[in-house]
């Protein structure tokens, strides 16, 4: 079993190779909100859509493994619980902290201390940048429930770090 | 020179045993300075005493290396002065922590790693959006300082 910090480290530098950032912001200076650029919102989501898309070939790919002694998920709720128990204690080292659902598919995930934004701040302390360090956790949980049959959107939101939640919308083919 | 004596003497803390704390990188930036007292600050500019400060450490770590006997790498381990002793540490990846207390306590190198491991190696080195090698921004590694400076043994007895 590799360290976890193996992939915190990888984790922060895959956000900052595929995150295309300004050159040379100062530590503690968030980027500038650059609406006025032509373009640059779309080169935003691109740039998250990337991070997405590698979190989802990984969550895939759990979602393939972790589930070995267990039969077949009965319904939906199963399925999350098992993404709240099981799949964040093999990549977190915690369970999540609480599971909500409005039983129409919608369903939130809260995890007070979210371990790839505990070292950065308690309050709003680099706020703005907190959504790229989610990205890719929100693609891992999508990638897990497409690998159970279960297609998805998930965003996720930060009010205050190092708290966060991820909302899961299932979407009813 | 007699300049630079007569500064030198000019920081000397000033309360008798409340801890002032410097961080240094290997490149002579200061990375944190706390100073846990409501006395007058000294009138020296900020960056004129992290740099007497950091002069002061690298003099003595050099003079003690070249007068010891056996070759020991990591041998300035503290001084004191008639009133405070400073404490000093120095890791493998060149990070400087100082530390001054008063005269009674025994050496606190563990307090001093538990700094840098526990809180700026999780703190700083962890978070990318803290760039290495200039001064700490993260408002988290202050507080957790604070708390854990305020938790020590020794810092109830500072008159702070």
């Amino acid at each position: 079993m590799a360290d976890a910090v193996l992939f915190e480290f990888l984790h922060t530098e895959m956000v900052a190779e595929l995150w295309a950032h300004d050159p040379d912001p100062g530590p503690g200076v968030s980027a500038e909100p650059r609406g006025e650029e032509p373009g640059a919102a779309t080169g935003q989501n691109m740039n998250l859509s990337v991070l997405e898309s590698v979190g989802f070939r990984v969550g895939q790919a759990l979602g393939e493994r972790l589930p070995r002694e267990m039969l077949a998920f009965r319904e939906e709720l199963d399925v999350l619980k098992f993404l709240c128990k099981d799949l964040w204690l093999a990549i977190f080292q915690k369970q999540m902290d609480s599971l909500r659902t409005n039983h129409q598919g919608t369903y939130v995930l809260q995890d007070n201390s979210f371990p790839l934004l505990l070292p950065m701040a308690a309050g709003l302390q680099y706020l703005e940048e907190a959504p790229k360090f989610l990205a890719f956790t929100c693609g891992l949980l999508r990638g897990a429930l497409c690998t159970l049959g279960i297609e998805s959107v998930v965003t996720a939101s930060v009010a205050a770090l190092p708290g966060c939640k991820f909302q899961v919308v299932i979407q009813n083919s | 020179m007699a300049e630079n004596i007569k500064r030198v003497r000019r920081l000397e803390p000033c309360s008798d045993n409340c801890p002032h704390l410097y961080l240094f990188d290997q490149n002579e930036v200061c990375l944190h300075q706390s100073k846990w007292h409501h006395k007058k600050q000294a009138e020296i500019p900020k960056e004129e005493d992290y740099k007497l400060m950091y002069s002061m450490l690298f003099s003595i770590r050099l003079f003690v290396s070249k007068i010891s006997q056996l070759d020991m790498k990591n041998s300035f381990l503290a001084f004191h002065i008639s009133k405070t002793k400073l404490h000093y540490y120095e890791m493998a990846t060149g990070i400087k922590v100082a530390m001054n207390t008063d005269l009674g306590m025994g050496p606190i190198g563990d307090v001093l790693y538990h700094i840098y491991s526990a809180l700026y190696e999780e703190l700083v080195v962890k978070n990318t959006l803290c760039s290495l090698g200039q001064a700490v921004q993260s408002e988290l590694f202050h507080s957790r300082l604070d708390s854990y400076v305020h938790s020590l043994p020794f810092f109830s007895a500072c008159a702070g």
